[in-house]
């Protein structure tokens, strides 16, 4: 079991002696006791810290949000930041490391075991209650969730509450961390890919109706994108906010520039967006789950992003986020490779 | 399905291979399917898949890669890295219901025009009986 308090007197500590310029973690939230992700930056706020099933977040993105911050100042403040990470949280902090993003120097990790559990699922949640408010919800025995509901405490198996992606998670611990808290329990989930096989069991039609009603319902309201910590390019290919129309540009410099998709959300466009996408996160995607998590719709984007994973270990026998020496998916390639789709 | 449709394919030939092939195939007055819209890429390595799904989206029916064949890059490794980048666009594809043979990948040298043509009458081939891609098309 993670003890919070060790992880709150190191945080306690480190920003005492001014080692780190801020703790990324959770605190409890305003709303029925669901954790939200906070930067402290006095020592005594340490206190606030928590650790329960309802810290869905991957703090990765802080870590994302805060170097393109610093890149903004005169004089920046050179100390690391001290980030709490889940197990998918820390791949994500490895891939960004794999690509140079961030030093390792510049992260102080406080890593905290999933151990047998993982975290809720809020849809999932109040479908259980029936709507009723969660006032409490913390990790039980045998991975087993407390929620307490009107003074009332229940008992939720892991199957019923967890997010999906925590019940097809193999690594529920930190790959990379300065702190670990908890225990190393490997989890080997019975079907990692079953969803996805299932999808593609479908016939082409089958599985063309399907992505058809999932994407017409895509806003492009870009959520998936703004939540997802390896989605940090300034400029995104599919919106090119960078580039502005002013009355003195010219026909020529807006022709130069290239749009790739409309912004209008058309079936095509979204199919294409979402494409694109998957594709960018190809061998980058940690499989953390916010994309689906964030989406006012609830569109299945996990499901693309998974089949992807699926394949760079398939053919490449490559997971993303659990080295960060080894070259990314798509900057190396093998002799071996499979050709036997090329004529 | 339109049986008489003329599939409209967009090819993606390398400057240093598959294009050099395709002329050769012209010199040598071979005959090939005028449904083709070739592309000359400095590189295979350089085709971005967002390429391909522009393709599609501005309506294209087939989308053809051809790049050197492995060993015979002009920049060394540029069509290895395209190869791992395509085998994971040939899986996505068809996983979101898009028929498998409307994207296809081919190693073409500069002495192969006969390969080049046959590659061409297969692919528009493949794509008559598939009809109009409508399903990635733009449709404002």
């Amino acid at each position: 079991m993670v003890k919070i308090s060790d992880v709150r007197q190191e945080a306690k500590r480190l920003l005492e002696k001014g080692k780190v310029r801020g703790v990324v973690g959770y605190v409890p939230g305003t709303r029925g006791g669901w954790a939200i992700p906070y930067l402290i930056q006095e020592a005594e706020r340490a206190e606030q810290l928590v650790w329960d099933p309802t810290c869905v977040h991957n703090l990765a993105l802080f870590v994302v949000e805060e170097k393109k911050e610093q890149a903004k100042q005169k004089e920046p403040d050179k100390r690391p930041l001290a980030v709490m990470v889940k197990g998918c949280d820390s791949r994500a902090i490895n891939v960004l490391l794999q690509e140079k993003f961030i030093n390792r120097e510049e992260v102080v990790l406080l890593g905290v075991s999933c151990e047998n559990s993982g975290v809720v699922d809020r849809r999932k949640i109040t479908h259980l209650l029936h709507g009723q408010q969660a006032g409490e919800i913390r990790f039980g025995d045998n991975g087993n969730i407390v929620v307490v509901v009107n003074s009332e405490r229940r008992i939720f198996d892991p199957q019923e509450v967890l997010a999906d992606r925590c019940l097809e998670c193999q690594y529920n611990f930190p790959v990379v961390f300065d702190y670990f808290y908890g225990e190393k329990i490997k989890k080997t989930p019975p079907a990692p890919y079953a969803q996805v096989e299932k999808l593609e069991s479908f016939s082409l039609e089958k599985r063309r109706q399907f992505w058809e009603e999932e994407m017409a319902r895509c806003l492009r309201c870009y959520a998936c994108r703004s939540v997802c910590p390896m989605c940090y390019c300034a400029e995104c290919v599919v919106d090119p906010i960078s580039f502005a129309v002013e009355p003195t540009t010219t026909a020529e410099e807006k022709a130069k520039k290239i749009k790739w998709i409309e912004k209008s959300p058309l079936l095509s466009e979204n199919f294409v967006y979402h494409l694109v996408r998957a594709i960018h996160l190809a061998g980058r995607c940690v499989d953390c789950g916010e994309c689906e998590r964030v989406c006012p719709e609830g569109i299945s984007i996990r499901l693309l992003n998974k089949k992807l994973e699926r394949e760079a270990l398939r053919l490449f026998n490559y997971v993303a986020g659990t080295d960060s020496q080894a070259p990314s998916l798509l900057s190396t390639f093998q002799e071996t490779d499979p050709e036997d789709f090329i004529w | 399905m339109n049986k008489d449709h003329e599939p409209r394919i967009v090819a993606f030939l390398c400057k240093w291979c598959s294009s050099a092939g395709s002329d050769m195939a012209g010199v040598s007055r071979l005959e090939y399917p005028p449904n083709v819209i070739p592309i000359t890429v400095m590189c295979s390595g350089s085709v971005s898949p967002i390429y391909i799904l522009s393709a599609f989206n501005l309506g294209a029916d087939g989308v053809l890669v051809s790049g050197c064949h492995p060993g015979d890059c002009h920049y060394i490794k540029g069509n290895m890295y395209a190869r791992r980048r395509m085998a994971l666009l040939k899986e996505l594809l068809p996983y979101l219901g898009l028929e498998p043979e409307r994207f296809q990948m081919s190693w073409v040298s500069a002495a192969e025009g006969v390969k080049f043509t046959q590659i061409i009458k297969d692919f528009v081939a493949q794509l008559k009986p598939l009809g109009p891609q409508t399903y990635l098309r733009r449709s404002l």
